[in-house]
């Protein structure tokens, strides 16, 4: 990658699945909820369309971390994508922990309905990411 | 477990039995003077070798996309091109029909890059020549099945050094049919034996950035990949590595950057999608002209990923791919 480019904040990628993950995005917003301005979403039409190749891609050019997001698994739009989902995420999750850097990859499951579990699950692993690079930077 | 114990020239007059069948091809080693090289025999065998000490790339490469039925390819291989060709079965990259795989136990290679005409091609000779010699193959001082257990039938060498041949499939009976003699029980302790568990692997990107500080990107260990089959790889384009305007643009908006880019993005992502397949051959590393030690990360990924669903590529031709199933009820903390 190239050299790194300067950054304040905190930059998260989120892969939303449009039928829960991004709607509770977006309840969250019509809420007057917020969340950190860090997270960047890219909706996409089922979990399982995340190749983790996308997720590769987006930490090595400068994202701090990102998440994958779908319906609880059971309530997939399209029945069973998200078990898809959940094995190859785990599996990339288990690569990170391989490359020592687990921390930068998060698998959640949020439905249309919940918005609040969305600002909370955002706002904490943008918290303990910032926390890291704070650390780092003292170092 | 029953197998044809076999006396000398037994496999070679099976084969040639074999060949004399209209469209009857045998895919094996060919022992020339300057060492073993892999070969398709039609009509006849001639300077067949069972066994090649010599590793220049895995032979399962040869056969994607081959689904013409009516031919019959005796595969006669190392387990790892053996297994190799169980996964291409499995992503519908070659017709199973058309085939008939024998793996042979493997006492172990050396590179091609040190091919050596002194290298004995008999099985005995070969264990102690590695005893005796520190040339074997990283990959395979490190291989997880050296076993000729897989594929339609198996080559086994006992410890007295008699060669059997045990099938496992329905196919692989019929090379024994092309035998004479009579089967009888398997001895349970072969020469070559289960393989210790590697250690799990565990490394940082600082350690990569220097193992793969010498790669040129030339992308010739993707190539020589016997599992790494999509014909539009997604390196081709720009979307992933740019080339041209897309990388004088992107260089525009992201800053001076050390060329060749993308090499984290190379590697990981490909190791993440041969992760499930990949057998740890090492014929990546072997196709690398810059001494890259790319078997360490592949195989370590692999063994790792592999792990979780408790599957081993190749083993068998049943298991389901982990990435193509699932089972509702399993890694429950996969969430975060
Ligand atoms: S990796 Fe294993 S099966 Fe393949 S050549 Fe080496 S020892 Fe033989
Ligand atoms: S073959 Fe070697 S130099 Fe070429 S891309 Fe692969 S690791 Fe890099
Ligand atoms: S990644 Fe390397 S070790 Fe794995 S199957 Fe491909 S060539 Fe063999």
């Amino acid at each position: 990658m190239g050299e790194a480019k300067k950054k304040d904040g905190v930059e998260i990628v989120g892969f939303a699945c449009s039928f829960c993950t991004f709607k509770a995005s977006e309840m969250a917003g019509s809420l007057r909820m917020k969340y950190p301005e860090g997270v960047k979403l890219v909706q996409v039409p089922c979990s399982s369309r995340v190749d983790p190749a996308f997720v590769i891609k987006a930490i090595f050019e400068g994202a701090d971390g990102v998440f994958v997001a779908g319906c609880h698994p059971g309530d997939c739009h399209f029945i069973k994508g998200n078990y898809y989902t959940r094995r190859k995420i785990a599996a990339l999750k288990e690569m990170f922990d391989a490359f020592s850097m687990k921390e930068k990859l998060r698998l959640f499951w949020v439905s249309a309905a919940e918005a609040r579990r969305f600002v909370e699950k955002v706002t904490d692993m943008h918290n303990e990411l910032k926390e890291r690079k704070n650390e780092r930077e003292k170092a | 477990m029953k197998g044809r114990k076999l006396k000398k020239g037994d496999i070679e007059s099976a084969l040639n039995e074999f060949l004399k069948g209209d469209q009857h091809l045998v895919l094996g080693f060919e022992k020339g003077e300057n060492g073993v090289s892999p070969k398709i025999f039609k009509g006849s065998l001639d300077h067949y070798s069972l066994l090649n000490p010599v590793f220049g790339a895995n032979a399962a490469l040869y056969l994607r996309r081959l689904f013409s039925k009516g031919c019959q390819v005796m595969l006669m291989l190392r387990p790892c091109e053996i297994r190799a060709y169980v996964e291409l079965q499995k992503l519908t990259q070659i017709e199973r029909e058309d085939i008939i795989a024998v793996s042979i136990d493997c006492p172990g290679t050396i590179s091609s890059k040190d091919k050596k005409g002194d290298v004995p091609t008999e099985a005995d000779q070969l264990t102690d020549y590695f005893k005796s010699s520190d040339s074997m193959r990283w990959a395979c001082s490190v291989c997880g099945e050296r076993r000729g257990v897989v594929g339609d039938a198996g080559v086994r060498i006992d410890r007295n050094g008699n060669f059997w041949v045990i099938p496992y499939t329905e196919k692989g009976e019929t090379l024994l049919a092309r035998m004479e003699g009579e089967s009888e029980e398997v001895p349970a302790e072969m020469l070559i034996g289960e393989s210790k568990k590697a250690d799990k692997f565990q490394v940082d990107m600082e350690t990569f950035d220097k193992d793969f500080e010498k790669c040129t990107m030339c992308m010739n260990c993707r190539d020589m990949c016997p599992v790494c089959y999509c014909i539009d790889c997604v390196f081709h384009g720009d979307e992933y590595i740019p080339k041209g305007d897309a990388l004088i643009n992107k260089i525009l908006r992201s800053g001076s950057t050390k060329m060749p880019q993308g090499k984290e993005l190379f590697h990981l992502i490909r190791m993440y999608h041969v992760s499930q397949t990949c057998v740890g051959c090492g014929a990546c590393e072997e196709a690398c002209p810059q001494g890259i030690p790319l078997t360490k990360y592949f195989k370590g990924i692999s063994e790792r990923l592999q792990g979780m669903f408790a599957y081993m590529s190749g083993r068998s031709f049943d298991e389901a791919i982990p990435y193509l199933t699932f089972l509702e009820d399993e890694l429950k903390d996969a969430e975060d």
